[in-house]
């Protein structure tokens, strides 16, 4: 009679832990964050192995990250430690499970980090046997083997625990480029709006200059065209950073580029941000259709020098370096001050200087028209040797 | 006052208060640059009238030169590209939007009381 009372009382134990790991299993695959995984794990691995402290192990480049806990005595929770100097190192390094009737007869575990706990035997699953990235560590107070069934358990629960923590990746990942969408959709919206109130801006500018409606329609489609070649070029570079001389080159293109031998282009590597790319190709765009249209260009000897280099602090006590940049015409028709100032005027000296705090001049000479442009460098400006 | 970091925005915006009989008294593409201008709140600039703010300046907010304009009691709009507008402690003034609108740019301006 006793051993029937004894194999029934067994079997509602049996079934109890096996509701348990169940509902446990239930529970982890529910979880959408590493934290709330090590919640769920924290809170039922004690009641599944019946040991009397268990933590959750993360691993964490070359270190074990005590992440949680549950014990009757402190262990190591928020502690890390190398993986070649933890036991969890040792089940995540070797992919198995590792039992510990009595740790101080076993030289793999850190006596002195253990003295101070209530630790006398141990069972450490790794999480994902397969390039583990986390480990499950069962501890009792008592030197014991414990059953080959309780060790079952806690694997089980490590399986379902490394399918949780995938999940989480992922979902963290899927919410991650859900933002970046949110993001880049607010982006296009500003930098479209941005992109609006610049063409407004040329429109009603080049309407107040223009003699007759051709000329707008002339001068409005060129600086059209140009606004949209600095955006292709933009884009081609992702809409990073931006080369002195790649914009230099697509602002040129339309006339023959810089294969045209009137032109010479000398400077160093200068990277733009991508609103201040735009402002410069606008910026060698007038001087180019300028050029094209009453200057240097319009004579086969003409020529264009296009030179810039990085001026260093010209005061002490000053640290700001500089970009100078020098456009000059030479060889074309004698050049006379305009008796207006027009929208191209006004973009060359107040553009570019104005937004980048820096200083731009036009000189009307006989001998040629140049331009010289002077700004600090910066973020939107930069020595693209230093940047690389 | 402007402020503004596009320079094309910029001078169509200078142009277009021109136009509506104000006079420029500052046009400034950089946070810092306004904030000099206006570096006493108590007694600013005995010409602004109004300014017309662009939110994001070069990535810095234009905040700290609406709090001196509004502590020197000079009205302010702002103009910006972005929809949805983040300015806590602004939400009682008038945001145009780019591409501007010039008759709500005049409505603003006539707001200003002195101007146009």
């Amino acid at each position: 009679m006793l051993n029937v009372a004894n194999a029934e009382r067994s079997e509602q134990a049996d079934h109890a832990a096996l509701i348990t790991l169940v509902e446990t299993i239930e529970a982890l695959s529910a979880t959408r964050t590493i934290e709330e995984v090590a919640a769920v794990v924290r809170s039922a691995a004690r009641r599944i192995s019946g040991a009397d402290g268990v933590c959750f192990v993360l691993r964490d480049g070359d270190r074990c990250w005590y992440l949680d806990e549950d014990a009757i005595g402190p262990m190591w929770k928020g502690q890390r430690f190398p993986m070649t100097a933890c036991i969890s190192g040792w089940a995540m390094i070797h992919g198995q499970t590792v039992v510990i009737p009595d740790i101080y007869a076993d030289d793999r575990i850190p006596h002195d980090a253990y003295r101070p706990t209530f630790v006398k035997s141990l069972v450490m699953t790794p999480v994902r046997v397969k390039d583990p990235i986390a480990a499950i560590g069962a501890y009792w107070a008592v030197g014991q083997t414990p059953s080959a069934d309780t060790i079952l358990k806690l694997e089980t629960m490590a399986r379902a625990t490394a399918a949780a923590i995938e999940n989480a990746n992922l979902y963290a990942a899927l919410n991650q480029a859900l933002d970046r969408r949110t993001f880049l959709l607010r982006e296009l919206d500003h930098r479209v709006k941005n992109t609006l109130a610049s063409v407004q801006s040329i429109a009603r500018q080049t309407l107040r200059t223009a003699p007759t409606p051709a000329d707008f329609t002339e001068s409005f489609e060129s600086r059209l065209m140009g606004l949209s070649r600095a955006h292709e070029l933009l884009t081609r570079q992702g809409w990073e950073r931006t080369d002195l001389r790649d914009i230099l080159e697509a602002a040129l293109q339309p006339f023959g580029g810089l294969a045209d031998p009137r032109f010479t282009a000398r400077g160093p590597a200068i990277t733009l941000s991508p609103e201040t790319a735009v402002g410069m190709h606008m910026t060698l765009h007038e001087l180019m259709v300028n050029a094209a249209k009453h200057g240097a260009l319009t004579a086969a000897s003409g020529q264009v020098g296009v030179v810039w280099r990085v001026e260093p602090p010209q005061a002490q006590g000053d640290e700001t370096h500089n970009l100078v940049l020098e456009w000059v015409e030479r060889g074309g028709p004698p050049v006379f001050v305009p008796k207006r100032r027009g929208f191209g005027t006004r973009l060359l000296e107040g553009g570019l200087a104005r937004d980048l705090g820096g200083e731009a001049s036009l000189t009307y000479q006989p001998k040629g028209l140049s331009y010289a442009l002077r700004v600090p460098l910066s973020d939107r400006v930069a020595d693209g040797a230093r940047v690389a | 006052m402007i402020v503004e970091d596009e320079a094309l925005v910029a001078l169509m915006v200078e142009d277009l208060l021109t136009d509506l009989g104000c006079e420029i008294s500052g046009s400034f593409g950089a946070v810092d640059e306004a904030l000099a201008f206006l570096k006493d709140a108590a007694a600013p600039p005995p010409a602004l009238d109004g300014a017309v703010l662009d939110v994001n300046i070069g990535g810095t907010m234009v905040f700290p030169v609406a709090e001196r304009l509004r502590a020197a009691g000079i009205p302010f709009v702002f103009a910006t590209g972005y929809g949805a507008l983040p300015r806590k402690g602004f939400e009682e003034i008038t945001v145009l939007n780019k591409p501007i609108e010039p008759h709500l740019l005049e409505d603003a301006v006539k707001g200003f009381g002195k101007a146009a």
